[in-house]
């Protein structure tokens, strides 16, 4: 099309400035560590159980969110009830409420009657493993169930239709229609959210707490080292951490541009 | 033998208001009507995918008004033939048996016996993706054959062909309709699709049946302003005498009319000319000199966006349409001679 330039070259300067301060972020890292001090850090004890602490908690809470969001988002996204725009608004919080306060709504939970019996009783949450994969779930779970509500929404309702008249029930068809259908949706979200459990901290630090080996996920060890003013150690980690993120954003890119040859 | 018995249905913007249908057996039925007439949503009640809260539907003298649409034996073909994406050919047109548990073998063979009387045999481990719209709406029509459905419900299955596609595939329904005798229900807005395939056909306008009836009951005897209007008011010719002059040819004799025409089976006792179907030229069109009348412009009427001329040619009055400005441009004044050539192709006769 004839015309335009200006506005092209005004935006393109934004992105340019953008991938700039990008760039200039990572690049800063580079100068305070080398190779060397990386690849020892990364082998030393602590990294090694940060890193394996991250991908266990991370991977379990992309698990138990998914096998919730699932049914959530299809839920909003195909049915009419009373009261849908409140519960969506409510499921919706912890995407603009801050980890920590959600970290902090958790604890004080924990502190209650009824909080105080699970932990007696059921399975101890406060300070303790299990506590980081249920503040990751809390942060993540609304993202999944943004995503796949999205990803429902987008499928055409002639296929479920279809596919009750070839026989199958409505159970039959979510399972044999809706979900291959979503398989790219899926696949994405998982992605994402376990990337963004990954990388989860205000809600981890606040309800499991920063204890050295015990509860350090990836995220927490880069704030332990920080306050113990070991910047090569954090910025090692910090690498780890990037090399994550980059890893799910291909994966991401790619299953996107599978699904727009749909 | 498929009944709707006072059916009324509210489905967003769409009002079914005291429907009563009867489809007989083996009937290739067509629901004809405006976008926005409701169509859809008649289809969509007999094969169970609204909850009907007024009216019943019976199917061989079962009532099946709140009969989920998995248990109802139905083949459903909508507009968009929702393919699943994620299957090949073969696998979409086996979906429905796998369900029924079918042996493997067995399914197979029902799909390729399918295939081959649908000419997409060679089609079948093709991704979806990858079809024209007529094969994609031969693989639907074979998914939805393949479970031995009690009737076959169509909605604008030529919707998404270009002409010459669909109107080949207009054969293949009738001679797949013949072959297999299945009730069939066909939704569409097209008249010519309507009166092309239709044994019966009915007319929905706003959500109301205005008529129900033969395409020739119809086209002859409108029995409502609504169906008139929509139909387009045919001029109807009653023929005297009708000659055959080879080469598939017959010459129908209509008062002072002579209209030359194929036709095979040599008697026309009516021809059917809708207005749209009539071109007007104020000068002598070249070429030979049939099919092509001089006439007297009598009246000139607006009709919506259109001029409505009514022209006496000998004995007979015929109403035409053009468009206002091309009537404007033609500069066509009353009492005018003018010429008129009649489309051929969209000749009716009973």
């Amino acid at each position: 099309m004839i015309g335009g330039g200006v506005f092209k070259a005004a935006i393109l300067s934004v992105l340019a400035l953008l991938t700039l301060f990008m760039c200039g972020l990572i690049l800063s890292l580079l100068a305070y560590t080398d190779l060397k001090t990386v690849s020892a850090t990364l082998l030393s004890d602590e990294v090694l159980f940060a890193i394996r602490l991250s991908l266990i908690t991370a991977t379990i809470a992309t698990l138990i969110s998914m096998i919730v969001a699932i049914p959530v988002a299809y839920a909003i996204s195909q049915t009419q009830f009373l009261g849908k725009s409140i519960v969506d608004t409510i499921l919706d919080l912890p995407i603009v409420v801050s980890p920590i306060a959600l970290g902090a709504a958790l604890l004080v939970f924990f502190n209650t009657p009824l909080g105080t019996g699970i932990e007696n009783r059921l399975i101890r949450f406060v300070f303790e493993v299990p506590g980081i994969i249920l503040a990751q779930f809390t942060v993540i779970n609304a993202l999944a169930v943004r995503l796949l509500k999205s990803t429902f929404d987008s499928i055409n309702p002639r296929y479920e239709q279809v596919g009750r008249t070839l026989g199958y029930s409505k159970m039959q068809v979510f399972y044999r229609v809706t979900l291959p259908l979503a398989r790219n949706g899926l696949i994405a979200a998982a992605v994402l959210t376990w990337a963004r459990a990954i990388g989860e901290f205000g809600a981890t630090v606040t309800l499991a707490g920063a204890m050295k080996m015990k509860t350090e996920t990836l995220p927490v060890a880069i704030f332990l080292n920080l306050a113990t003013a070991n910047v090569e150690k954090a910025v090692a980690v910090i690498f780890v951490l990037i090399a994550i993120a980059t890893i799910a954003l291909i994966i991401l890119r790619k299953m996107t541009s599978a699904r727009e040859h749909i | 033998m498929i009944s709707v018995n006072n059916l009324s249905l509210c489905v967003g913007a769409f009002h079914l208001k005291d429907l009563n249908l009867t489809i007989n057996d083996r009937e290739y039925f067509v629901i004809l009507g405006p976008t926005g007439a409701g169509k859809t949503v008649l289809l969509e009640c007999l094969a169970g995918l609204h909850r009907i809260r007024k009216g019943e539907i019976w199917i061989d003298g079962e009532e099946v008004t709140l009969v989920p649409p998995e248990r109802r034996r139905i083949g459903y073909v909508p507009q968009d033939y929702a393919l699943f994406p994620f299957l090949n050919v073969k696998e979409n047109i086996t979906f429905g048996l796998r369900k029924k548990n079918s042996e493997k073998n067995e399914a197979e063979k029902k799909a390729s016996d399918l295939a081959h009387l649908l000419g997409i045999y060679h089609l079948m481990d093709r991704n979806v993706r990858t079809l024209s719209g007529g094969e994609k709406q031969r693989v639907a029509l074979a998914r939805a054959l393949a479970t031995s459905p009690k009737m076959l419900l169509l909605d604008e299955p030529m919707g998404s062909l270009d002409v010459r596609t669909a109107k080949y595939l207009r054969l293949e329904l009738k001679r797949i309709h013949e072959e297999l005798e299945i009730t069939t229900v066909h939704v569409t807005h097209n008249l010519l699709e309507a009166e092309e395939m239709a044994g019966r056909m009915a007319i929905l306008n706003m959500g109301r049946l205005e008529q129900v009836g033969t395409p020739e009951e119809i086209f002859f005897y409108p029995q409502s302003q609504v169906v008139s209007d929509f139909l387009g008011t045919p001029n109807i010719l009653n023929c005297d005498e009708c000659i055959p002059i080879g080469h598939g040819l017959v010459e129908a004799i209509c008062g002072k009319m002579s209209i030359i025409l194929p036709h095979r089976t040599g008697e026309i006792k009516k021809i059917a000319l809708f207005p749209q179907d009539i071109y007007v030229s104020k000068s002598r069109p070249p070429g030979p000199d049939l099919n092509r009348f001089k006439g007297v412009v009598k009246e000139v009427v607006p009709f919506s966006s259109l001029m409505r001329l009514n022209i006496r040619v000998d004995d007979i009055d015929l109403l035409t349409e053009l468009p206002k400005d091309i009537f404007e441009d033609m500069n066509i004044a009353l009492g005018q001679e003018v010429y008129l050539i009649l489309k051929l192709r969209s000749l009716k006769v009973y």
